[in-house]
């Protein structure tokens, strides 16, 4: 489906049109879930959190008028930031790190990076700039919704080291993006 | 760029923060109080944005996996169960009547003496927010405007259409019989956010009309509209 046409039916929810909001859940839903499933590593709490999502959405679909992302971006945005609140709230932010370890590369494929386009290769070539490891603790970060903590567990530094170091990568990679 | 100077009171440690949330690094009492200057201050809300944006392409690599029928059935029932309470969350209420207008705007003019009194029942707490469906005959253009009066902008979402190679929308603000005020060329891309001047503020908010017109690149070089109007509409109060 075009960005275009999901666009229409974010419209289209937020006038509360039903049939709009089903459409929308038949076309976006798996990747929602797949973003829940990755951060939250649990299938029944994805399952949850994916229902909270969709509620988002169909209460504050018109805020996507004023957001400068792409539809299914946006969408994305809300899945992740709900599910990463969610990981967060558990008590040990850790119990599942191993599991965390054993999903796919999150290098994107071939058929991923042609979609995205022009705008995804400025990321990833900035991703490329830094050193091998830091750019594994951005990406990790973004789609596991690694915290401070684990990450820190994982590349065996302590945490303000850890905080130093993503936000270096952080400032370089501001630096790429703006360049 | 040193990490101290960064730091400073200017952009920098601001929109170090919007990454780090953007991200998901940050534990869960400093992401709480990031979340809630989202809401409350435009500028962070701006640099939140922008760094989902930078990030986006990334998800890519998510790997789409088909949720069980259960799931929609659940999120049916928190939201339709009972007729009686379509409004869903509390709190939801701005949204939920912003909503219901756009939906108004849609659907018939004639609806709109039924609901006449709701901004009664519903007194406004903030400051207003006014919404328009933009469109006209002969033309497949359609805008939805966000009037927000608050931040002093306008949010617009293509709804469908587009200007063809070598041509831009313009954004006009229509007072009564005057002349039409630019309000600029609408930015590519599905969504734009157009700051607005304190001039056109203050006619917006009594209900001024919008409308849009194709302009060669880069806007009109008249200061009028050259092109035809191809969407247009009255702002609505919440």
């Amino acid at each position: 489906m075009a960005p275009q046409d999901i666009s229409k039916l974010i419209v289209r929810t937020s006038m509360k049109d039903r049939a709009a909001f089903d459409l929308l859940y038949r076309q976006t839903s798996a990747k929602l879930f797949g973003v829940c499933l990755r951060v939250l590593k649990d299938r029944g709490d994805a399952e949850e959190a994916l229902q909270e999502v969709f509620v988002k959405i169909w209460t504050k679909a018109d805020r996507f008028a004023v957001s400068d992302l792409s539809p299914i971006s946006w969408l994305v945005a809300i899945a992740r930031n709900h599910a990463i609140d969610r990981i967060r709230s558990r008590r040990s932010p850790s119990a599942n790190i191993d599991v965390a370890l054993d999903v796919a590369d999150p290098t994107p494929g071939p058929e991923a990076m042609a979609v995205a386009g022009g705008e995804a290769e400025r990321i990833h070539h900035c991703l490329d700039e830094l050193e091998q490891d830091r750019a594994a603790a951005v990406r990790g970060a973004y789609l596991s919704g690694e915290s401070y903590a684990e990450l820190a567990e994982r590349f065996k530094v302590p945490l303000n080291t850890m905080r130093t170091w993503l936000r270096r990568s952080l400032l370089k990679l501001r630096e790429c993006l703006e360049r | 760029m040193t990490l101290a100077e960064d730091n400073g009171p200017e952009r920098g440690g601001d929109d170090l923060l919007a990454a780090e949330y953007v991200l998901g690094v940050l534990p869960a009492d400093e992401r709480q109080i990031a979340s809630r200057r989202i809401d409350t201050e435009t500028a962070f809300a701006r640099l939140v944005d922008a760094w989902e944006v930078h990030f986006a392409p990334m998800a890519a690599a998510y790997a789409a996996v088909e949720p069980p029928a259960s799931v929609k059935v659940a999120i049916d029932r928190r939201l339709f169960a009972s007729t009686a309470s379509t409004s869903p969350a509390p709190g939801g209420s701005l949204w939920t009547s912003l909503a219901f207008w756009r939906g108004l705007a849609a659907a018939a003019i004639a609806a709109l003496a039924v609901y006449v009194a709701l901004p009664y029942v519903n007194p406004p707490v903030q400051p207003p927010r006014l919404v328009a469906s933009l469109a006209a005959d002969n033309s497949n253009v359609k805008y939805l405007a966000v009037y927000d009066a608050a931040r002093h902008e306008v949010g617009l979402s293509l709804v469908s259409g587009d200007h063809g190679a070598g041509k831009d929308f313009e954004l006009w603000m229509i007072e009564g019989k005057n002349a039409p005020v630019s309000m600029g060329v609408i930015p590519a891309g599905q969504t734009a956010r157009m700051a607005v001047t304190p001039a056109v503020q203050q006619k917006l908010a009594q209900g001024a009309v919008l409308a849009v017109s194709l302009e060669p690149a880069g806007g009109s070089p008249t200061g009028q509209p050259t092109g035809p109007v191809v969407a247009a509409g009255d702002l609505k109060g919440i």
